[in-house]
């Protein structure tokens, strides 16, 4: 049986998802401080939603005018609940 | 007939009858994983909010069998690749390899909400509910149960799917849309649990 390249390209980016999730659960254990550990996971979050998302789910090979209204739509109201409440939480404002 | 002609307005409209050359259904898939996908981020935001409030939260490594969550994420990780080389399949015309990985990726779900219905388990039989915990702090245990507990609604709906494309596969009454179609759902229950392992399971 012929293996395309698309399987190819879907086991490769099966093993970078393996190798972040490691990497993750890792950095996780080190005793680094707490903002950089926060940093690095959210940097390898948005890694494999990037993978899974671009090739996975083939977003990459979409028009970019679809592409662009899908981030972008989910990213504008993900920031708004995020400004909205996040600095209301960590300025120690509890909602009564 | 003539005068109808002359009467009718202006169309302006210039961007085809696909603008974003894909198919409608596709589309509409692509529409409902984003109003979806904001469901979560309504979750996960507030489960943020909540968290930076409390004086204290309980260390997950303490709670959650790590290894566990690291296996479930493995599952779940390796189904979206088999559901990824079934869509390839389907594309390629190959309608029974495209099954036996639409299958595999069933199973794949199965092994996970096995897990996940075992930690529910652990954590219940110490005591967690939604309203109380043994950790000490209430939201805790609300918002462990009812963002995992709708990712694996979300997972057993696409369990429910994959069973009927396999069907459908078999039947040969499902093109390599449909496949792909479930495909999305599926990569979409994969990237949903990225963020909850990241931002729940992690932080």
């Amino acid at each position: 049986m012929e293996v395309s390249s698309s399987f190819k390209t879907y086991w490769q980016v099966w093993g970078i998802l393996l190798i972040l999730t490691l990497f993750m659960i890792f950095f996780e254990s080190v005793d680094a401080p707490v903002g950089v550990t926060i940093i690095v996971l959210v940097v390898a979050m948005l890694l494999k939603a990037t993978l899974i998302g671009g090739w996975f789910m083939h977003l990459r090979k979409e028009s970019i005018f679809l592409t662009v209204i899908l981030v972008a739509a989910t990213l504008l109201t993900v920031a708004v609940l995020f400004f909205l409440l996040i600095p209301d939480a960590m300025a120690g404002t509890v909602l009564q | 007939m003539a005068n109808q002609a002359a009467v009718r307005p202006e169309i302006s409209w210039e961007g085809g009858t696909s603008p974003f050359q894909v198919s409608w259904q596709k589309l509409m898939m692509w529409f409902f994983l984003v109003s979806d996908a904001l469901l979560f981020a309504g979750f996960l935001v507030a489960y943020g909010y909540v968290r930076l409030s409390s004086d204290s939260w309980p260390d997950q490594g303490e709670v959650f069998t790590m290894a566990l969550i690291g296996v479930m994420t493995f599952v779940l990780i390796t189904s979206s690749a088999t559901m990824a080389s079934a869509v390839g399949g389907a594309r390629d015309g190959d309608l029974i390899r495209a099954r036996k990985f639409v299958i595999m990726t069933a199973v794949g779900g199965v092994l996970f909400l096995g897990m996940q219905a075992f930690e529910w388990t652990t954590l219940i039989s110490e005591g967690a509910t939604l309203t109380q915990n043994p950790w000490g702090v209430k939201g805790f245990s609300a918002f462990f149960f009812v963002i995992t507990g709708f990712h694996g609604i979300h997972v057993l709906i696409g369990i429910v799917i994959l069973v009927i494309t396999a069907v459908r596969l078999g039947r040969g009454q499902t093109t390599a849309a449909g496949v792909e179609l479930t495909g999305l759902y599926w990569h979409f229950v994969d990237l949903i649990w990225v963020f909850i392992f990241t931002c729940f399971y992690l932080i």
